[in-house]
């Protein structure tokens, strides 16, 4: 299970912005803001119920 | 017109600027072919892997080798480079891509594994007859019903979308499931494509059932899209090593050699738990790369010792396809307006990836 924390970076127009840091385990992290990562859950892209993807392998046609 | 040689005839003439290519397949063994230009394939023979050899899945979309990225909704897979051990069957390829359910796994969704081309790379093709081949064999206990791999040719009318994610009116031009053996073959199929499709991709469909034992994989290489109806004998898109690796940096860089207290980047601490870091990539990407980083086990160097950054996250609004400027938080003991170089915890696994990937 990924451990996430939410760090918040100034940025160079001086406005603050959250980052969710995705900790993989054995140093390894994903940084990415915490928009990104809202979007990202709601999408559920990693979960399979809500893969929407190129979608399952249709009938060959040819075959 | 035909033209008569050596007691037959040649196919009737082709369109400008064709070239004759040997055809067993053919009745004349002879067919007009496009011109032997690059093919629009990056990373078609499996060398260059930046985010490692040996990639695992559990229920995610993510890339695997440069360029290639699998879509796995099970919870133990993995893609990873091998050697094809083959000289026979294959023109001198040494690796390719085995995609794999792990020993055990009874999930049977499709696993799809496929690469996507710019809508710059993929215009070309458009209202052009192609042909799409490519290097396949299944190992012992594939699982697939009568040991069937799906391939499409997908095209799409919208602009660098991911066929992933869905292109704007896709289509299948190509679609066909070939049955893999434990031997090395090569499949092709030619098709038309529509004047106006401004997308195209490949899509390699795995679709396994009952329980996964120790080799239910497939493995890939060699993967070529030619003008004209005949697959030309398999080159890579750039030719050389070299010029692979670039192509793929354009979407996607990692740095990461191995070397302990290798350097990345130089700034200036901003104050004493942030620093402020300019990486300058390698070569310019596709986009400004995102801002999601992939990174492991760095730390601040001020030639008199390292402090260990905690994460890193992009300082946007000035970042280019050519610089990545970041911010590296650690718990604290830096110096404000102090410079810093990025380097890494005295670790060989350590690495920063940035993607501009479609």
């Amino acid at each position: 299970m990924d451990n996430i924390n939410f760090v918040d970076y100034e940025q160079i127009d001086s406005l603050m912005k959250t980052f969710a840091i995705i900790d993989k385990g054995n140093g390894e992290y994903v940084s990415m803001p915490k928009a990104d990562y809202d979007a990202q859950i709601a999408a559920n892209q990693t979960l399979p119920s809500n893969f929407v993807g190129i979608g399952n392998a249709p009938a060959d046609p040819t075959a | 017109m035909s033209i008569k040689y050596n007691g037959g005839y040649l196919p009737t003439v082709g369109a400008d600027g064709s070239t004759l290519v040997a055809n067993s397949s053919a009745s004349t063994g002879v067919s007009w072919a496009g011109q032997a230009f690059s093919q629009p394939v990056l990373n078609s023979a499996f060398q260059i892997w930046q985010r490692g050899t040996n990639i695992s899945y559990s229920n995610e979309t993510k890339y695997a080798a440069d360029r290639w990225q699998a879509s796995i909704s099970q919870s133990a897979a993995s893609i990873s480079q091998r050697a094809t051990g083959d000289t026979t069957n294959l023109p001198f390829i040494q690796y390719c891509s085995r995609v794999q359910r792990t020993s055990g796994n009874s999930q049977t969704s499709d696993i799809q594994f496929a690469q996507s081309f710019e809508s710059i790379n993929s215009i070309p093709y458009a209202g052009k007859t192609v042909t799409l081949s490519f290097y396949a064999r299944a190992g012992s206990d594939y699982s697939a019903s009568s040991k069937g791999l799906q391939y499409r040719l997908v095209t799409g009318t919208g602009t660098d979308q991911n066929v992933l994610t869905g292109f704007t009116g896709q289509a299948n031009a190509i679609l066909q499931t070939p049955a893999l053996t434990a031997t090395w073959q090569r499949f092709t199929a030619t098709a038309t494509l529509g004047a106006s499709i401004s997308q195209m991709a490949i899509n390699f469909v795995f679709t396994p059932t009952s329980t996964a034992s120790t080799n239910d994989y497939y493995e890939v290489t060699g993967v070529q899209i030619d003008l004209g109806s005949v697959a030309l004998p398999f080159r890579t898109n750039s030719g050389t090593l070299q010029g692979e690796l670039q192509a793929c940096q354009r979407y996607y860089y990692r740095s990461s050699t191995g070397v302990a207290y290798q350097q990345y980047g130089a700034g200036i601490g901003k104050s004493t738990t942030v620093a402020g870091i300019q990486v300058k990539l390698p070569i310019t990407m596709r986009t400004v790369p995102s801002s999601t980083i992939d990174a492991a086990n760095l730390s601040l160097y001020d030639t008199s010792g390292t402090v260990v950054v905690s994460s890193v996250a992009q300082s946007g609004l000035n970042s280019t396809p050519d610089v990545y400027y970041l911010e590296a938080t650690t718990a604290g003991g830096l110096t404000q307006f102090r410079p810093y170089i990025l380097t890494n915890s005295n670790s060989t696994s350590a690495y920063i990836g940035f993607s501009a990937e479609l």
